[in-house]
C-alpha cells in the first residue's frame, strides 16, 4: 500500500487560511494508515482548534471516498460533495488524490494533507510500516530470495552487501536490517546461493521512463 | 513515593482477628488474592492482586471484610434516598458492564419508573441489600447481570445468580410470591455497519478474541459469541463501520456536548475505564469536572478526545487500568498508541499538555483523586497563563 505521513497542522493551516468553506476528503483506498472518515473528521476539528489560534474561522465539509486515484469514481463521488460554496479542497489521500481532483475541478485550489513517503508493508506487532518496493519497473525479487534490495538497501546495491554491513545491520542506520544480509541468509536456507554468482548489470532506471504511462 | 504507597488507603480490608477461618472468601476470590494463614486458617488479603470485585465482601458470613466501595451502609443509605427521589417501588440493580441505557432497561423489564442501582458487578451486592429493600417497601427487584461467560470479574454474575435463586425460594416461603426478584442477563456487543467497511483489517488484528473476520474486501463478519464488547475494534476502525451497544459514537458525542455545557471553566473531562475508577453512588459533581465511564479504556476513542477539546473542554484525562489489571485481555492498553499519536498532533496546536493518560486501580481509592486534583490544577494554571 501507499504510505503517507501527516503534514504538520501549521503547514496545512497556511494552505487553507485564505479560504473559509473547505471540503476535507479522506481516501478509503490503499493509503496506509487508512486516511478515511475518522481521520478526516479528526483533522477538521484539529484545524478548527488551530484556526482559533490564528483568529481564523473555517467551515468544513467532511467526507471520504473509495479511492481518489480513480478519476471516474472520484468524479462521481465529488459531484455530491462539491457545490458552489466549496472554495478549496483538502485531500487526505496520497499524492495521487489532489492531482485527480485538480483535473476534475480545474477552478478549485486542492491541497495535500499528507506527505507520501513510500510503498510499504505494515508490521502490526512492531507498529511500523516498512518500505518494501521501489516501483523500479524491473523486479529482481526472483533472484534475491524474495527480498528487495532496491528498496531495502540504503544504497540500492544489486551485487551483494557493501562494506558497511555490520552484524546484519546497515551502516546508515544500525536500527535497520542490511537487506543483503537477509538475502544471503535466505538463499543459503533455500540452497540457492549460486543465484548470486551472476553479476547484475547496472539497473536500467528507464525501465519505465518518467512520467510512467502504460496501457494495461 | 514509596512512603506514600505504604500509607495509602486500600479499598478492601480483612480483620484477621475476627475471621472465623471459614474459607468462603478464599474459595470465591477469582484472583487468588486471598491466602489462608498456615496456622490459623484465617484469611489474609494480598491487595496487589485484588481487583475489588467485592465478591468476598458480599459472601463473608462473619462480616470481617470491609470495603470502601458500595458497602452495606452506603447501599442501604442510597436506597432510602433514591426511593424518595425516584418515587418508585421498583428497584433495578445492574452491572455497569452490561447495563444498557434507560430505554434498554425499560425494554428488558417493562418498567418506566424505577430506582436505579448501577454497580461494577452485581456480585458485590450482599443478600442483606435485597432484604433491606423489601423491608423498605420495594415491591419488585429486577437484576440485570452480565451473561455468565462475559462477567468481567469471572464469577460475579454466576454467584449472584445462585444467590438470587436461593433468595427467591426464601421469599416464596415468606409469602412474597415466586418472583420477588427477577434476574436477566445481558452483554454488550459490537454493531457492524458492513456498508461502511473499507477492509483495512484493524478489527481483525486488534480483537483479543478473534471475533471479527474479513470475509472478502469490505465484508466484515463478527462472531457475536466471541465478542466481549470491549469496544477496541470500534475505537480502531478508520471508517466508523463498527459501533458498540450503548457506547455508540453518537451517544458519546452527545454526552460530551451535554457535559461540556454543564461545566464551568476550567473544564476537565475524564474518560474512565469503569473497572479502573469506581464512582460513588451519589456523586456531587464538582462544577469543573465531569466523567464518562466507558466499558474499557479500549473504548476511549481519539475522535472523542478531539471532540471534547473542540467542544470547549480545557483538559482531557484518561483513567485506564494497568495491563495486568485489564478485565478484557489487555484491550484497554491498545488505545494508548493512537492516543499518544493524537497527543503529538495536539501538541502542534498547543494542546499537548492538556491531555493526560494515567493508569489507576480502584484498590487505591485516593490515587485517582490525587492525580485528578493535580491535573485539574495544571489545567487551571494553563488557562490562567493564557488569559493573563
Amino acid at each position: 500500500m501507499i504510505v503517507t505521513t501527516q503534514k504538520p497542522l501549521d503547514e496545512i493551516l497556511d494552505f487553507i487560511s485564505p479560504y473559509k468553506n473547505i471540503l476535507i476528503v479522506g481516501c478509503d483506498g490503499c493509503t496506509q494508515p487508512p486516511r478515511g472518515i475518522r481521520e478526516a473528521e479528526t483533522l477538521s476539528q484539529l484545524l478548527d482548534l488551530g484556526g482559533k489560534l490564528r483568529n481564523k474561522e473555517f467551515k468544513f465539509k467532511v467526507n471520504t471516498l473509495v479511492k481518489q486515484c480513480d478519476s471516474y469514481l472520484t468524479a462521481v463521488a465529488l459531484k455530491d460533495m462539491i457545490d458552489d460554496d466549496v472554495e478549496a479542497v483538502l485531500s487526505l489521500a496520497c499524492g495521487l488524490g489532489p492531482q485527480t481532483i485538480v483535473i476534475l475541478y480545474p477552478q478549485l485550489p486542492v491541497f495535500p494533507a499528507q506527505n507520501t513517503v513510500f510503498i510499504g508493508a505494515e508490521e502490526r506487532e512492531a507498529g511500523t510500516i516498512e518500505e518494501r518496493c521501489a516501483a523500479c519497473g524491473d523486479c529482481i525479487l526472483g533472484l534475491t530470495g524474495g527480498i528487495c534490495p532496491v528498496s531495502r538497501c540504503a544504497k540500492s546495491l544489486l551485487n551483494g552487501p557493501c562494506g558497511g554491513s555490520q552484524n546484519g545491520k546497515c551502516e546508515i542506520d544500525p536500527e535497520k536490517d542490511c537487506a543483503w544480509a537477509l538475502i544471503i541468509e535466505r538463499l543459503e536456507k533455500l540452497g540457492r546461493l549460486q543465484d548470486l554468482e551472476a553479476i547484475q548489470p547496472p539497473k536500467d532506471h528507464q525501465a519505465v521512463a518518467r512520467p510512467g504511462k502504460i496501457r494495461p | 513515593m514509596s512512603e506514600q504507597i505504604t500509607e495509602e488507603i486500600v479499598a478492601v480490608k480483612v480483620s484477621e482477628e475476627s475471621c472465623s477461618a471459614c474459607e468462603v472468601c478464599y474459595s470465591i476470590c477469582p484472583y487468588e488474592a486471598i491466602k489462608r494463614d498456615a496456622e490459623t486458617g484465617k484469611a489474609i488479603l494480598e491487595i496487589e492482586k485484588c481487583q475489588v470485585c467485592g465478591l468476598c465482601y458480599s459472601a463473608c458470613p462473619s462480616k470481617v471484610i470491609d470495603t470502601i466501595y458500595y458497602d452495606l451502609d452506603s447501599l442501604t443509605g442510597y436506597l432510602e434516598r433514591a426511593k424518595q427521589k425516584h418515587d418508585s417501588d421498583t428497584l433495578v440493580i445492574m452491572c455497569k458492564g452490561s447495563a444498557p441505557d434507560l430505554a434498554g432497561i425499560e425494554r428488558q423489564f417493562g418498567v418506566k419508573k424505577f430506582i436505579p442501582l448501577s454497580v461494577p458487578c452485581v456480585g458485590r451486592i450482599p443478600v442483606e441489600v435485597f432484604l433491606k429493600a423489601i423491608t423498605m417497601g420495594i415491591k419488585k427487584i429486577n437484576v440485570l447481570a452480565c451473561d455468565e461467560d462475559y462477567c468481567r470479574y469471572q464469577r460475579g454474575s454466576p454467584i449472584e445468580g445462585r444467590r438470587i435463586a436461593a433468595l427467591n425460594i426464601l421469599m416464596e416461603q415468606l409469602g412474597y410470591g415466586t418472583e420477588a426478584i427477577t434476574l436477566k442477563r445481558n452483554s454488550l456487543k459490537v454493531q457492524v455497519k458492513e456498508d461502511l467497511c473499507i477492509a483495512c483489517g484493524n478489527c481483525v488484528y486488534y480483537c483479543p478474541w478473534d471475533a471479527p473476520k474479513l470475509v472478502s474486501p469490505g465484508n466484515v463478519k463478527v462472531d457475536m459469541d466471541a465478542c466481549h464488547g470491549c469496544g477496541l475494534c470500534v475505537s480502531m476502525c478508520p471508517a466508523f463501520a463498527l459501533d458498540l451497544d450503548n457506547w455508540e459514537k453518537d451517544r458519546i458525542s452527545m454526552l460530551i456536548s451535554q457535559l461540556a455545557a454543564e461545566m464551568a471553566p476550567p473544564k476537565v473531562l475524564v474518560f474512565c475505564c469503569q473497572w479502573a475508577v469506581f464512582p460513588s453512588l451519589e456523586d456531587e459533581p464538582n462544577e469543573h469536572t465531569r466523567f464518562i465511564y466507558l466499558p474499557c479504556a479500549a473504548r476511549v476513542d481519539t475522535v472523542h478526545i478531539v471532540e471534547a477539546f473542540h467542544t470547549g473542554v480545557d483538559g482531557v484525562l484518561i483513567a485506564a487500568c494497568a495491563e495486568d489489571d485489564c478485565k478484557l485481555e489487555g484491550a484497554g492498553g491498545k488505545t494508548q498508541r493512537p492516543i499518544a499519536a493524537l497527543q503529538k498532533r495536539l501538541g502542534e496546536i498547543g494542546l499537548g499538555e492538556q491531555l493526560h493518560i494515567l493508569t489507576v486501580a480502584p484498590r487505591y481509592p485516593e490515587a485517582f483523586e490525587r492525580e485528578l486534583l493535580q491535573f485539574s490544577k495544571k489545567i487551571a494554571g494553563i488557562q490562567k497563563g493564557e488569559s493573563a
